[in-house]
């Protein structure tokens, strides 16, 4: 079923979808795909799927909340939240992506 | 916090995981829907826009598995299945199931209930500090015929060895008594109480709560109306105030100051003053402790006034032996240089074996009874087990053959078994809980510590232990089977010819003729018991217990003085006798009405050394008498008849010193002489002149009903002791009578207190209630495994009559009767049983050597108790054999045939 897409790194996603919703207000989990696709401008092609396993990982450390509401197309769907911890988190998340992405960065500099 | 929360998400997870997988669904569902929609409005076809959704989306199905498998606890949901499927397989063989629950849960409830009265009354050791180096000291008398018997204490022998004694670091001693105690003085209550020399708490290691304890000097006549009151004693008295310090309670009339209050904890066990010797105090848990203040007759008497009990601190490093030897010593060497005319000894028993010296045969025995009970029943589920295990074990070479590891299978039979095995604890420790609240209410209040009995943790956790491994046992030994199962050989041939194997069947015989073997032991063991108790119950006792109701009267109170008062308190004593037995015998319907200084079945009381003054013979040689104060019409109320000489008469009363004797004193005392007109010497307190004797009348059991005891009975005009109980001879009903008897009693003077008033039917049957509920317990748990073995029985030889009911079939088929194959069927069950039996006589005559001491007059090679319990084991074991071996002959030999 489908091509396998390579998989995107764990914690890349997880800072994805807490900005995602950080822009977006409440959003399902379709949306919140399609909206990383787009921002990524589909350099980055991931399996959609891919999407839940990491939606569940922040619901369960309490970063986001998931409610059933309506879709705009009236369908019934669940929409994600960011929670009071999920905003305080992102600022953290942030900065740890950014230092990381700086080593890389210099990493590739130095030994090119 | 960020793995709290996710553990507790996943715990949560491990409930409505049907709803969990719905929701995951529909989400995934509905992803795929909105993606669809948007493919179609770019202009996709309703098909293509649904393939490109589901392209994007990756693998549906293994996104829900690991989603799933993140979402929960894997490893726990696992157990979970085992333990649904194990569950769903009980439920389809309800038989199984319920025979095993219910055979864990008897053992599993009997062993929790009898287990928390023994970790209470046995094991659990008293509050105090370094309670090992704590003895009870009891003198001892060497005697001629008796031997060296255990005597209580003299205040001035004590003193001198607390004195002396260099192995002994501190010693107290103290008196149990009822007191009449009340805030007001009026219609007091007889309390519990201890009167102790000042250091009794320190040598116990123990400091008032609250207040102050005892000081030396409150160790004196005048200065010593101070109290300690116990906990139960600060809440039934004071109502746990806490200003109680500085109170004061009426005690006999006279106000005491309270000083102290004990912490909850402290509680002193109770203590007899002699081994033979019971009070009915003794049973009283002690609410108040007041200085024992030593009169002159206790600092000079060395012949007299045995009367205490003391209890002493080994100094550090000292050992039993070595106390004992220094105070036998010391003691010998007194009764010489004091020229006494006896030989004292010393006896010491550490505390917590003294508290329970009496007692802890009996609650041994029935440990033992239910710990085989126990046995029996773990039994029963091996075999129960072992049966379903071969049945399983070609479901269980399906699922090896389908790739089941052995572990796996391993696995899922203990789960079987835990899951059995918690459903028969669970119900098991309810059991216990209300088997506890049955015990405590059937128990005799003579049990020590008995109010202290509930289920406790550590009880709780011996049940769960012994569930659990009960578990283990009976689910590991049929489940290791499952490693050792090729798949091709159990798939290749008819598993039920696998299971019913000669080893198999050898196995199962084994274990119901143990189970047999048990039962039957128990039995033989319950129904001696039982005779005893009918044996105690029935025989002639010498008096008539009927239609005759009694009043304990206690005259511990000023107007009435103590034995330093003066004359005229006497007087007062005998007056309120007299008034009183006047005002019964007025009442109506009353036939005779009576007194005696001790209430009948109280056990041994005035206990006194027979002197003739015509016969002198050195003490040790005098045999111990019962006193009792009656009046002339106590032969008449109570129906002892009248041997020799002549009864008591109202002429007596100007000149009262006169005696009538039993028969076993006759017999003991004036060996081979016409006992009438003899003289008794020294046996009248403050009295010169000794009693002469009158009459002689027939034995009679009134201080117990295992014994008759030598008895002197003189009339009350001689002397009048504080504690009196009337009897009364009515057809009335005694509901009717007892609230009578005590208007009468507060009507001539409401300041006495009443300790009981009873039928001496009830009075019967309390003095016995040790052997009742020995009884009572013991027959329970014979029937428990009367049941438990016929179970037994039926379900191993249900299970091989339905593995063998094709051979059933092709025998009917032959020609073969039913009479043949019933016969056929019962042989097989007669052989374990059989076996059992013979086993279980052998057990027996192991275990009666030790049963004997606790019986009453039956011999323990009883035919009757061991041909009844042989007789109702083997008619248990036939109605459990008969109903499969019908079930045999029954079968239809075209179904049977067919089947497989």
């Amino acid at each position: 079923m489908g091509e396998q897409k390579p998989d995107v790194l764990q914690g890349t996603l997880d800072l994805m979808v807490l900005k995602t919703l950080e822009s977006m207000g409440p959003l399902h989990g379709y949306g919140i795909a399609r909206r990383i696709e787009q921002v990524s401008g589909m350099t980055l092609s991931m399996n959609q799927g891919t999407i839940y396993p990491a939606l569940l990982r922040l619901e369960q450390r309490g970063w986001i909340k998931g409610e059933w509401g309506t879709s705009e197309s009236n369908r019934r769907a669940r929409f994600y939240t960011l929670s009071r911890i999920g905003h305080r988190k992102i600022a953290e998340e942030t900065e740890n992506w950014m230092r990381i992405a700086g080593t890389m960065a210099r990493f590739l500099e130095e030994t090119n | 916090m960020d793995w709290m929360r996710t553990l507790a998400s996943r715990v949560k997870a491990l409930f409505n995981r049907r709803v969990r997988d719905a929701e995951l669904d529909e989400e995934l569902r509905a992803h795929i829907d909105l993606a669809a929609e948007e493919n179609q409005r770019k202009g996709m076809s309703a098909a293509d826009a649904r393939t490109a959704a589901l392209r994007a989306f990756g693998g549906v199905t293994q996104t829900r598995e690991r989603y799933r498998v993140q979402r929960g606890l894997p490893p726990i949901e696992e157990i979970l299945r085992d333990a649904r499927i194990a569950l769903r397989q009980l439920r389809r063989s309800p038989g199984f199931a319920l025979t095993a629950i219910l055979t864990l849960a008897l053992g599993i409830g009997a062993v929790t209930a009898m287990f928390s009265v023994v970790n209470t009354v046995l094991l659990k050791p008293f509050a105090f500090p370094d309670q090992g180096r704590l003895v009870v000291m009891r003198e001892v008398e060497a005697q001629e015929h008796d031997g060296r018997i255990e005597v209580p204490d003299n205040y001035r022998h004590i003193m001198r060895l607390k004195n002396t004694a260099k192995t002994l670091e501190d010693v107290a001693i103290f008196q149990t008594r009822g007191l009449s105690v009340s805030p007001s003085g009026d219609r007091p209550n007889i309390v519990g109480a201890q009167q102790v020399s000042p250091n009794f708490f320190h040598v116990l290691g123990v400091q008032p709560a609250l207040g102050r304890d005892f000081l030396p000097s409150e160790a004196k006549p005048g200065a010593d109306h101070e109290m300690i009151l116990s906990y139960q004693g600060w809440q039934s008295l004071l109502q746990g105030d806490p200003k109680a310090i500085g109170e004061t309670v009426r005690v006999s009339g006279a106000a005491y100051t309270v000083v102290g209050v004990l912490a909850d904890g402290v509680r002193f066990p109770q203590i007899a003053l002699a081994p033979k010797i019971a009070f009915q105090e003794a049973a009283r848990n002690v609410e108040i402790y007041v200085p024992l203040a030593p009169t002159d007759y206790d600092l000079s008497a060395d012949m007299g006034g045995f009367n205490y009990k003391s209890i002493a601190r080994l100094k550090p490093g000292v050992t039993l032996a070595q106390a004992n030897a220094e105070l036998e010593g010391l003691q010998q060497a007194y009764t010489l240089s004091a020229h006494l005319p006896l030989h004292l000894g010393m006896a010491l028993t550490p505390l917590a074996k003294d508290v329970t010296a009496n007692i802890s045969g009996a609650l041994w025995m029935l440990f033992a009874a239910v710990g085989s009970v126990l046995l029996i029943a773990c039994v029963n589920l091996a075999n129960l087990q072992l049966a379903r295990a071969a049945n399983a074990e070609r479901e269980t070479a399906v699922r090896a053959a389908l790739g089941a590891s052995g572990i796996r299978l391993f696995r899922f039979r203990l789960t079987e078994s835990l899951v059995l095995a918690i459903m028969g604890g669970a119900t098991g420790a309810a059991l216990a809980v209300a088997g506890v609240r049955l015990l405590v209410a059937i128990a005799p209040k003579t049990i020590p510590r008995l109010d202290e009995v509930h289920v406790s943790l550590p009880v709780l956790c011996f049940a769960a232990a012994t569930s659990i491994a009960a578990a283990l046992v009976f689910g590991t030994l049929p489940a290791l089977r499952s490693f050792r199962v090729s798949p091709q050989s159990a798939l290749q041939t008819n598993s039920t010819r696998v299971a019913n194997t000669r080893e198999g069947r050898r196995t199962r015989g084994l274990l119901v003729a143990g189970q047999v073997a048990c039962t039957l032991t128990l039995l033989v063991v319950t129904t001696l018991v039982l005779r005893s108790f009918s044996h105690l119950l029935r025989q002639d006792r010498g008096f008539d217990t009927s239609h005759v109701t009694v009043a304990q009267v206690d005259l511990f109170s000023p107007q009435y003085g103590d034995s330093e008062s003066p004359s005229t308190f006497k007087a007062n004593k005998l007056a309120f006798a007299d008034r009183v037995l006047t005002s019964l015998r007025q009442l109506p319907g009353v036939k005779s009405a009576s007194i005696t200084s001790a209430a009948p079945l109280t056990g041994e009381t005035w206990v006194d050394d027979l002197q003739r003054p015509d016969h002198p013979v050195p003490p040790a040689e005098e045999i111990p008498i019962n006193v009792r104060w009656i009046d002339q019409d106590y032969l008449r109320t109570m129906q002892i008849p009248l041997v020799a000489g002549r009864n008591i008469t109202a002429g007596d009363r100007a000149n009262p010193m006169v005696a009538l004797i039993s028969e076993q004193t006759a017999r003991e005392g004036f060996t081979g002489e016409n006992p009438v007109g003899k003289e008794i010497g020294d046996i009248v307190p403050d009295a010169p002149m000794g009693v002469r004797i009158v009459g002689v009348v027939a034995d009679a059991r009134v201080n117990g009903l295992r014994d008759d005891a030598a008895m002197v009975y003189i009339p009350y005009w001689a002397f009048t002791p504080w504690t009196i109980s009337f009897l009364v001879r009515s057809p009335q009903p005694s509901e009717a009578l007892i609230p009578e008897m005590r208007r009468v009693i507060w009507q001539t003077d409401s300041k006495v207190a009443i300790p009981s008033i009873k039928t001496l039917d009830d009075q019967v049957s309390e003095s016995v209630s040790s052997e009742r509920f020995q009884a009572i317990v013991l027959t329970s748990f014979g029937a428990v495994a009367l049941l438990l073995a016929g179970l037994g029985v039926y379900g191993v030889l249900a299970y091989s009559v339905s593995l063998r009911r094709q051979e059933f079939g092709i025998r009917i088929a032959l020609g073969s009767g039913k009479g043949a194959l019933m016969r056929l069927v019962l042989r097989q069950a007669a052989v374990p049983v059989v076996l059992g039996t013979g086993a279980g006589l052998l057990m027996t005559l192991l275990v009666l050597r030790w049963v004997r001491s606790l019986l009453y007059q039956t011999p323990v090679a009883d035919p009757v108790a061991i041909g009844g319990s042989v007789a109702l084991l083997l008619a248990a074991a036939a109605v459990a054999a008969i109903v499969p071996a019908r079930g045999a002959a029954s079968v239809d030999p075209m179904r049977a045939l067919r089947m497989d």
